[in-house]
């Protein structure tokens, strides 16, 4: 009789691990999904191919941008948040073609394209090991995903098990919108300028 | 005992032929289901302009279609070209940004040699890029209709939908996938920018 109830309960124990390990199996995407390394807005972010560091956050209702001699505004339906950074290589010259603003809900806003024309844009250079360069991005979002927002940079959006930088912001509060930011050409050493009113 | 054991057998003998019967009669009928869905099948929502759809990823209204030598863009291709252009309101209602999806309209019936549309954004005509999650934009997607046949009076456009699966059967991993049609919308496409320019 003892024996009995002790195969029925092993049976059951089975019966219950392997359905706890076909629930919690890791999805592929999740298996193969970035490596992410953390930091904090204003330190350097150092991951073993590149670091990065943000230094200046701006949020405004619009943009306008000075290229080939005529301005082109641009509008959004949320909020422009321009994000101002330096990033170095570190082994090999590499270049950092994706930008992530993960809002407070986990939604993901991928960096904008609309004016990937201005110069440090994610993607539009090339980081030598060694030599830091100034970095551009660009989010539209809904004012309710600014604040507890995380940046994430990475070489590539699609290559599995690179790392990634997860960068936790601060301070990005919907009452520091501006009404208008205007991005110009700028020199060699700072490739834009960059004027809020 | 040896009238037990015949009796064993002959259970043994029903059960198997009970289950075998079942198990018969459940897939005919499955089968003859599929036959008569797919003989059937049932009739495509037919909605009006302007009429939100939910195709699962996105929620997509479709406003206008009109035909014009120009794109959105506002800049005059160097030999003439006619488009065909379809305004329309679209909601990221997934988690990441995320271009329009290709199946997302279909012209029907099918118009041979017809390339892919190029999506543009209205507010200021320039080729859009990812759509945000809740951030509802309204867009132009426009043909550039084969030079072989004449443009359309009206335009009838399949609505694609997509689906979400946590675990694809390929790879287990998460995607959206494409789905068959859920809505068809019927436009009465304005010829005036096409005639102005004649």
């Amino acid at each position: 009789m003892n024996g009995r109830i002790g195969g029925v309960a092993a049976v059951l124990l089975t019966a219950a691990i392997l359905y706890g390990m076909q629930r919690t199996t890791p999805l592929y995407s999740e298996i193969t999904s970035p490596v992410p390394v953390r930091g904090m807005q204003g330190e350097r972010v150092d991951t073993s191919a590149f670091a990065v560091g943000i230094a200046a956050v701006h949020l405004a209702r619009t943009v306008t941008v000075e290229a080939f001699g005529q301005d082109r505004r641009y509008a959004t339906s949320g909020v422009w948040v321009i994000v101002e950074a330096a990033a170095e290589a570190k082994r090999e010259s590499l270049s950092l073609a994706s930008a992530d603003w993960l809002g407070p809900d986990g939604v993901r806003y991928r960096a904008s394209q609309r004016f990937s024309i201005m110069p440090g844009m994610p993607g539009t250079e090339r980081l030598e090991p060694g030599i830091p360069r100034p970095m551009l991005m660009a989010f539209e979002v809904p004012e309710s995903q600014l604040a507890g927002a995380t940046l994430l940079i990475a070489r590539s959006a699609y290559t599995p098990l690179l790392e990634e930088a997860w960068i936790e912001m601060a301070g990005v509060e919907p009452e520091n919108i501006r009404q208008s930011i205007t991005l110009g050409r700028g020199n060699r050493l700072l490739p834009w300028t960059l004027e809020a009113e | 005992m040896t009238e037990e054991r015949r009796s064993t057998l002959r259970q043994r003998l029903f059960a198997v032929l009970v289950a075998g019967i079942g198990g018969a009669a459940a897939s005919a009928v499955s089968f003859a289901m599929a036959v008569y869905e797919a003989a059937n099948p049932e009739p495509l929502r037919v909605v009006a302009a302007g009429e939100p759809v939910d195709t699962g990823r996105w929620v997509v209204a479709v406003r206008t279609a009109r035909v014009g030598p120009v794109p959105p863009s506002g800049v005059e291709p160097p030999e003439p070209k006619t488009f065909v252009m379809v305004e329309f309101d679209l909601d990221n209602r997934s988690a990441a940004s995320s271009y329009a999806s290709t199946n997302l309209f279909t012209v029907d019936p099918p118009v041979s040699d017809l390339p892919e549309p190029t999506v543009y954004l209205a507010r200021d005509g320039w080729i859009a890029s990812p759509l945000n999650p809740d951030m509802p934009e309204r867009l132009i997607a426009a043909w550039e209709w084969p030079r072989t046949q004449p443009p359309p009076r009206a335009l009838r456009l399949l609505i694609g939908s997509q689906i979400y699966k946590r675990r694809d059967n390929l790879y287990g991993a998460s995607g959206w996938f494409d789905r068959d049609p859920v809505a068809a919308v019927e436009l009465p496409v304005s010829q005036g920018a096409a005639e102005a320019a004649r």
